[in-house]
């Protein structure tokens, strides 16, 4: 087409498009006469005005997506990782708080960004360095769970912290002196861990630290995080000049060397730190200037203002940091350990207030000869500690650690007075304390153990398939050992805390969960051969009391548990009656297929999640196909389906049921069996609101096994809805002692409280379980629920968030209660929008109407919220069973609606 | 290369609106990485799920890039025509290239390149560029209406300031260009 002869369509289109529909025909007539091409372009182009948008949306969202790396736009999944939000940006690409679908746990997932194919060297070297970070196992360096790639893209997923950065601490100016030593400890812990593994952090900056609410410092990016800026060679300054402000921030902590170009080495670290300190305690930057070349020849030449310019400092932190930054790295710290332990000294002057002690620390002295002195003298300390056992003849190894302490006090006096003469004295403690402990261990050789903890046995067939045996058995042999009596046994969830903490030491298990003995086990399996060393091993010394050898075929497991039962009861001498021994030997099966099944079901069952539960369902089922009398195997099928109703995304009356009567069935074949009467007071309590069935199914379950924590917890939730609160409590308390490590022990235990009017104390038991972990979500859910009760809904808005995050996103009853706070707290179209993504969510699956109904309730809409929850008692919602103590309802009880509701689930007034 | 000043990149701007075409060659790679970093900040500091407020980020692009002592008014418009122009190049870049690469041309495709575009989507906009090429060789100023509406994302009004036309001409030209061009994607 010319453009002339556009022109001239165009022209005509144009005027038809200004006419009415009907008045179109008449003028294309007039205007086209025998010009019949130009008429039929016109008319198709009118066919063609149609108003819609182009091409359905705009270009331009398109191209700025390609514009931005991939990694900020979450992709549904990375790896086995559900992106749950964005936590922002980082220098090597974006980061998320994500779920791991298969531990159900929240993780940080860093993707890296976009590299392309010409830096795989990069990515090479990087993926090298992160694997031997990965190895690091200690408190203050973040634990990195997996290195992966996901179509193409690198990620790290990695623990997640719930905290904030030193950045953020850093900016509201100087923090205290106590405050800022206990960092300077922490930091230095972390980088002397590193440092023994050979690893180099290159980048200890602010913005590479989070502190925890807690306190609790975690280092990030171990020899990762130079690679996302640079990488260490010297063309590093052209980057520095052209991309200023992205590396503005790492220049300030630089080391001298670093800056220089030089080769560095783990004094690099310590500089860093000294830097960090600096500013934590100055509330200004050590170094700093205009342009990031100036900040260079500040760190490379001048020295910083002492840190009494900026205020009020004690001596001996100044010297400690501006020992930390010498130029000459020769007149440093040379390694973290002598960093903490100077920064130990003044953690303890501050405590115990002593200004004077404070200002004398031998960093002041000329620092080479102060080392040679000390260093001398450590090593003539370490001398006798080490050959003084050997020398009163005792091999024990847990008396090492005790010796240690009394070398302190003369290397520490030493420092300050600096007398030959002490050591000797010291030399004198050390024996003393060293006859003490013979004597002591004399006096208490071969006490009775009356506690062992059994640790996940360790799965050597090197097939991770065959988890489910080594869990299994570590399983079986728990019940089977809690049978004994005179036995404390630590139950399952305590101990397998300790599976991804493989270097516990028996010591540390034994005062963590206040055991006397553990018992460790290898499983290997190969073929249809199953070996299983064991080990029954004392705390305090650390040494064996018993070790043994089982080898079965995979056709004979069953039988194997009762076995190491007895043997190991002979060991403990715990006397056996002829009732004791058959319980103990007692296999809820002959046949070895139903066996493994049901192991596999347990295994299963034991991962939390929806899927995992369901896969659980089908192998108790197939179990049961093989051996329809295997009462244990209806238990897990009734706790499987039980969980799944509760979990509040199933709906119950459907799967309740089953739960019920997989429980009576397994009664009807074993009426002796804890667990079935268990089950059964549960589904009578969450389903059937019969109170008084559901109380003496819970009672017979203790009156059969009166150590089986999870008996305790049943009776104890029964107990707490229907208000009888010091009983519960008491039945809850037992339960964790039985069960010390139990996370939703631990939490449940605050929500009573909580439900008990005991806000606070609820609250420190939610404290303490987040010390077990911090982003345990059910604690995050009743906090909220306690802020609530407290008035405190901008807290409790925050928990909700927390507990719908950490939950994996999106479960209603997180919802619910952000709902309800938001509603409580003024922000009503906040609240609004929950229930609208509630709404929605049921749309897809189920929601529990109880949730629906807190939330109008929280909005202050009555009728919407009886409305709901009378729903809720047709659907025989679980929750319903809460009614009577929930104090969110405290708004509904005097209507005479919620009240007849109330004596509908069982309540008498 | 090395970078423009702000100056250079002004007087590139002069000389594209005075029809030096090849202006925008130097200017393209410049203006994109600017977008690029601005998209990428704007992204990072914003839920996902955010969209980008097209003009405000063109707009940030453009007051870091051009020196603001000596501008005319008229640049800012000028410098929204190229972001259109360079969201075009872009886009449809990509989608030639993924095209390119499905039907195994032999190109690598880089690893950003992975899972933007669909198939679909990428054939859509190669029609769609070929088509507006056509329009363009008719009446060039509607194919502009539709680059800086459509590919620049900006308003009638914008887009009115950046032709010198009035706002109704606007209107009444993306009218026509759309039925233009949806002939033209509906005719094969």
């Amino acid at each position: 087409m010319k453009p002339q002869r556009w022109k001239e369509i165009d022209r005509v289109f144009a005027a038809v498009l200004e006419l009415e529909p009907d008045a179109r025909a008449a003028y294309l007539d007039k205007t086209c006469a025998d010009d019949t091409e130009l008429r039929k372009e016109v008319e198709s182009l009118l066919a063609n005005d149609v108003p819609e948008s182009l091409m359905g949306h705009q270009a331009f969202e398109e191209a700025t997506r390609l514009l931005t790396p991939a990694a900020a736009h979450p992709p549904r999944h990375i790896g086995p990782y559900r992106i749950i939000r964005s936590l922002g940006a980082g220098g090597m690409g974006h980061v998320y708080l994500a779920h791991d679908e298969k531990l159900n746990r929240p993780v940080a997932v860093k993707l890296l960004a976009g590299y392309n194919l010409a830096e795989a060297e990069r990515i090479r070297r990087f993926r090298r360095e992160a694997l031997a970070a990965s190895a690091l196992n200690h408190p203050n360096i973040l634990t990195i769970y997996e290195i992966g790639e996901d179509q193409g893209q690198n990620f790290i997923a990695t623990e997640f912290v719930d905290g904030q950065t030193l950045l953020e601490l850093v900016k509201n100016g100087p923090v205290s002196v106590t405050k800022t030593t206990d960092v300077g400890i922490q930091i230095c812990s972390a980088l002397s861990a590193a440092h023994a593994a050979g690893i180099i952090h290159r980048d200890i900056k602010p913005a590479n630290i989070m502190v925890r609410d807690d306190g609790l410092l975690k280092v990030l990016d171990f020899g990762i995080a130079k690679h996302g800026e640079a990488d260490g060679s010297p063309d590093d300054q052209s980057q520095i000049r052209t991309a200023a402000g992205a590396v503005i921030g790492t220049v300030a902590y630089m080391s001298p060397e670093q800056a220089r170009g030089l080769p560095i080495d783990q004094r690099t670290d310590l500089w860093s730190a000294g830097v960090i300190l600096y500013e934590l305690a100055a509330g200004v930057k050590a170094f700093h200037g205009e342009t990031p070349l100036d900040t260079m020849a500040a760190v490379i030449e001048r020295p910083p203002l002492p840190l009494s310019a900026h205020g009020h400092a004690p001596e001996m932190l100044e010297q400690i940091v501006f020992k930390a930054l010498k130029k000459d790295r020769q007149a440093r710290y040379q390694t973290a350990g002598e960093m903490i332990s100077d920064l130990k000294q003044l953690a303890k002057n501050l405590e115990a207030g002593d200004e004077k002690a404070m200002r004398s620390v031998h960093a002041t002295k000329g620092p080479a000869a102060a080392l040679t002195d000390n260093e001398k003298e450590s090593v003539d300390v370490a001398e006798i500690k080490t050959s003084a056992p050997d020398r009163v003849s005792t091999s024990s190894e847990g008396n090492r650690e005790k010796v240690e302490e009394p070398h302190q006090a003369p290397r520490s006096l030493n420092r300050s007075g600096r007398n030959r003469k002490l050591i000797l004295v010291g030399l004198a403690l050390v024996l003393l304390v060293v006859i003490g402990l013979i004597y002591w261990s004399y006096a208490n050789r071969r006490p009775q153990i009356s506690s062992i903890a059994v640790m996940p046995f360790v799965n050597d067939s090197g097939n991770g398939e065959v988890e489910y045996l080594s869990d299994g058995m570590t399983d079986s042999l728990i019940t089977s050992l809690s049978q004994l009596p005179q036995l404390s046994v630590k139950a399952r969830s305590s101990v397998f805390r300790y599976k991804n903490n493989k270097d516990a030491s028996p010591q540390q298990v034994g005062k963590e969960l206040n055991v006397q003995a553990v018992l460790n086990g290898r499983v290997i399996q190969r073929g249809n051969d199953v070996t299983l060393h064991i080990e029954l091993v004392d705390v305090k010394t650390e040494t064996a009391l018993w070790s043994g050898d089982y080898n079965r075929s995979m056709t004979n497991l069953a039988t194997l548990q009762g076995e190491i039962a007895r043997d190991v009861s002979q060991k403990l001498r715990v006397r056996l009656s002829g009732a004791d021994e058959r319980r103990v030997a007692r296999n809820y099966t002959a046949n070895a297929e139903a066996y493994q099944l049901y192991l596999k079901g347990r295994y299963h069952l034991l991962k939390v999640t929806l899927p995992e539960t369901q896969t659980g369902i089908s192998y108790f089922q197939q179990a049961i196909d093989i051996d329809p009398s295997y009462a244990l195997a209806y238990v897990g099928l009734a706790g499987a389906n039980r969980a799944l109703a509760l979990s509040g995304e199933l709906p119950a009356n459907e799967y309740m049921p089953k739960a019920k009567a997989a429980a009576q069935k397994a009664i009807e074949i074993d009426d002796t069996l804890a667990e079935a009467h268990s089950e059964l007071g549960l589904t009578m309590l969450w389903y059937d609101w019969d109170w008084n069935v559901s109380e003496n199914q819970c009672k017979r379950a203790l009156e059969l096994d009166s150590s089986n924590p999870d008996a305790h917890m049943a009776y104890a939730h029964l107990l707490s809805n229907a208000g009888r609160h010091a009983e519960a409590l008491a039945e809850a308390k037992r339960a964790r002692e039985l069960d010390p490590l139990n996370l939703k022990t631990n939490a449940l235990e605050g929500l009573f409280l909580i439900h008990a009017g005991r806000i606070d104390e609820g609250l420190d038991r939610l404290q303490k379980t987040f010390e077990l972990d911090p982003n345990f979500w059910f604690a995050h859910l009743f906090a909220s629920s306690a802020y609530s009760e407290k008035g405190m809904f901008d807290k409790a808005v925050a928990e909700a968030r927390k507990a719908r995050d950490f939950s994996g996103g999106g479960n209603s009853v997180s919802m619910a209660f952000l709902g309800y706070a938001l509603a409580k707290s003024g922000k009503q179209a906040e609240a609004r929008a929950v229930l609208k993504e509630l709404s929605k969510l049921s749309a897809t699956r189920y929601v529990p109407p109880y949730h629906i109904a807190l939330v109008y309730n929280g909005l202050g809409e009555r009728e919407q919220a009886l409305l709901f929850l009378e729903r809720g008692y047709n659907e025989h919602d679980p929750k319903m069973a809460f009614l009577k103590v929930e104090p969110k309802w405290n708004s509904l009880r005097s209507d005479p609606r919620f009240q007849n509701l109330m004596k509908r689930v069982g309540f008498r007034s | 290369m090395p970078e423009p000043s702000p100056q250079e990149v002004t007087q590139l701007l002069a000389a594209w609106s005075n029809g030096d075409r090849s202006a925008i060659d130097k200017l393209l790679p410049l203006v994109r990485d600017e977008l690029h970093q601005l998209a990428h900040r704007y992204m990072s500091r914003e839920r996902p799920n955010h969209t980008l407020q097209t003009t405000a980020l063109v707009n940030e692009a453009y007051l870091k890039l051009v020196d603001q002592r000596v501008v005319r008014w008229q640049n800012r418009a000028h410098f929204f025509g190229i972001a259109a122009e360079i969201m075009r190049r872009i886009l449809i870049d990509h989608a030639r290239r993924h095209l390119g690469a499905k039907r195994g041309g032999g190109n690598t495709i880089s690893l950003d390149d992975v899972a933007v575009v669909s198939d679909e989507r990428a054939a859509e906009l190669v029609s769609l560029d070929d088509a507006l090429t056509a329009l363009a060789k008719v009446d060039e100023r509607k194919a502009r209406v539709v680059e800086l509406r459509y590919f620049g994302g900006l308003s009638v009004e914008e887009t009115a300031e950046v032709l010198a036309v009035a706002p109704d001409t606007v209107t009444r030209d993306w009218r026509r260009a759309k039925a233009f061009l949806r002939r033209e994607l509906t005719q094969e």
